[in-house]
């Protein structure tokens, strides 16, 4: 697919998942004329073509739908908004003149590279998967070690099975919907290995993708040697103590001649980091973002997993049309004041998205806690409480904030702790 | 005699451990739910587990090797591995148009169809 891509854009969206999709939406909505996808595959979509299982759109389209059919009604509401969609093109960087004015440079195979002019830009380039590396597992270095996600995309788009008797590592959504998909494809699935005590997929994943076909899940328990010479043989898994650290005088053998690995996502940011936006290196690992969704750099604009990485691609859906409606605007010559309150993670709270409010406008903030927690509450500054009957790091918290809320708040950084229900609170959490 | 069978709800990340009793197919009672949602899961994956199904199918012509296609109602627990490999057997060539029926009466219930869940161009 090879649209115009050219001449002059309000806003230039860099990535055509859920994230970009929604953003061009977005943007449209607010009422910019010139708008342009830009996606490195042969098609617009992302991630959602290769997650063929049911679970998308029960919040936007109030209907469970599979990812693919999620991606297409996006692909024709693009469509039929008259927004520009390349594909095939890789966006190698930004530069931004004294005015503010943005130059995408895009190569493409059959046009070379372009330089395209926009008045704002969206980045919604999504995530990337851990690797073997990230997590330094020892052994030698044989064919057959993968990431979940490059497996789902092998097994479900391209048609090749990554191997016949598979290993996974790490029981997020992603290792588990995968130990079911190699099932249904005649492999054998010898085991889901967890270094937590709990498994980070939906309980509904590890009934319906495990227990059904009999796949053991073996919670406190990592991965701590690959064994093979051209082809993984067998790979050694240990049982983790509550340092973390592999027990390996309980350590034991388990052939298999693949290992699947799934533990967790870095959202990819090379092209933000090169422009020199500020990142939040150590909560979110995306760029930091303003309540309207605007990096550090004004007129650049962020979005879905490439911000912070998401559980439901409907609220990635949600937070990408509000990125687009700002980043609309903004080509538009509509500014919003700058926000005056920082948002800060307090107790047992790993990131805040975004991370700055202002007054006098709803918002919608989105949290992720570290570790689980039954019966506690929201203590936002002392503005506000909210009670939770549970919380999973599975699983994102969100919190409307209405505009009358910070009118009362005179201080410059705001907050947010996960705290237990004290005593007497705890009737009706 | 009766007798009890164990389930972990789906219906929320808690996962509560729930105990069904049952003498034959009557159902006595559900313990161990936090929420009614527990006993309603319990009972239906007592009486009648289904399960949605989606999986691929060969396609020629098309952009990928693959077609991803659903079924269009659940299948009952027991027959999905059955119910995969009948549809496995299905191949298709581009173009396909998302929602297009591929093979009607899967397992032999009427109304329960497999459907392409996008649509792929012919590239050739």
């Amino acid at each position: 697919m090879l649209g115009r891509a050219e001449g002059k854009y309000d806003v230039v969206v860099v990535g055509g998942g859920p994230a970009g999709m929604g953003a061009a939406l977005g943007a449209r909505d607010s009422g910019a004329e010139r708008i342009l996808i830009l996606d490195r595959e042969p098609e617009i979509g992302g991630i959602l073509l290769q997650c063929i299982h049911s679970g998308f759109g029960i919040h936007y389209f109030r209907e469970e739908l599979t990812g693919p059919e999620y991606a297409e009604r996006f692909l024709a509401k693009a469509i039929d908004q008259d927004i520009d969609l390349v594909t095939d093109s890789y966006v190698s960087g930004v530069t931004v003149d004294s005015s503010g004015r943005k130059a995408v440079r895009v190569m493409n195979e059959r046009r070379g590279i372009l330089t395209l002019e926009t008045r704002s830009v969206v980045l919604a380039m999504g995530c990337r998967e851990r690797t073997r590396g990230a997590i330094r597992i020892p052994g030698s270095r044989p064919s057959g070690v993968f990431t979940a996600g490059f497996a789902q995309k092998l097994v479900n788009m391209m048609g090749y099975l990554p191997g016949k008797r598979i290993a996974i590592l790490g029981s997020g959504d992603i290792g588990l919907i995968m130990a079911r998909r190699l099932i249904l494809e005649g492999c054998d699935v010898v085991g889901v290995f967890e270094i937590m005590p709990y498994s980070n997929g939906l309980t509904r994943n590890v009934v319906q993708c495990l227990d059904d076909f009999g796949i053991p899940l073996h919670l406190s328990t990592t991965v701590v040697n690959i064994d093979g010479r051209d082809r993984v043989e067998r790979i050694t898994v240990a049982p983790v103590g509550d340092d973390m650290a592999p027990i390996m005088k309980r350590a034991w053998e388990v052939d298999c001649d693949t290992l699947l690995i799934s533990i967790g996502l870095i959202p990819e940011n090379e092209l933000s980091r090169n422009l020199g936006i500020r990142l939040d290196e150590v909560n979110t690992g995306g760029p930091w973002v303003s309540s309207t969704m605007e990096t550090s750099m004004p007129g650049m604009f962020a979005c879905g997993n490439v911000v912070h990485v998401h559980d439901l691609a409907d609220f990635v859906t949600r937070e990408a049309l509000l990125a687009g409606q700002f980043a609309g605007e903004w080509a538009q010559g509509i500014k919003r004041p700058t926000d005056n309150i920082s948002l800060v993670p307090g107790d047992n709270l790993r990131y805040c998205v975004p991370h700055s409010l202002s007054p006098g406008r709803e918002h919608t903030v989105y949290m992720r806690c570290r570790d689980p927690m039954k019966k506690c509450k929201l203590r936002v500054g002392d503005l506000r409480e909210k009670k939770l009957r549970y919380v999973f790091p599975a699983e994102m918290i969100s919190l409307k904030v209405r505009p009358d809320l910070l009118d009362r708040f005179h201080g410059d950084s705001l907050r947010i702790d996960l705290v237990p229900l004290e005593r007497g609170e705890e009737g009706d959490a | 005699m009766p007798e009890t069978e164990k389930f972990v709800c789906v219906g929320c990340p808690i996962g509560c451990p729930l105990e069904l009793e049952h003498e034959g197919d009557e159902i006595i009672e559900v313990a161990g739910n936090d929420c009614k949602r527990g006993a309603k899961y319990a009972k239906q994956e007592f009486s009648d587990p289904r399960r949605s199904l989606a999986t691929t199918v060969a396609i020629s012509g098309a952009v990928w090797g693959r077609l991803p296609v659903k079924t269009t109602g659940q299948v009952p627990k027991h027959r999905v591995m059955e119910a995969a490999r009948v549809i496995h057997e299905i191949c298709c060539g581009a173009p396909v148009e998302a929602g297009q029926v591929l093979l009607e009466g899967l397992l032999g219930e009427a109304g329960l169809d497999v459907i392409a869940t996008r649509s792929m161009e012919n590239v050739e």
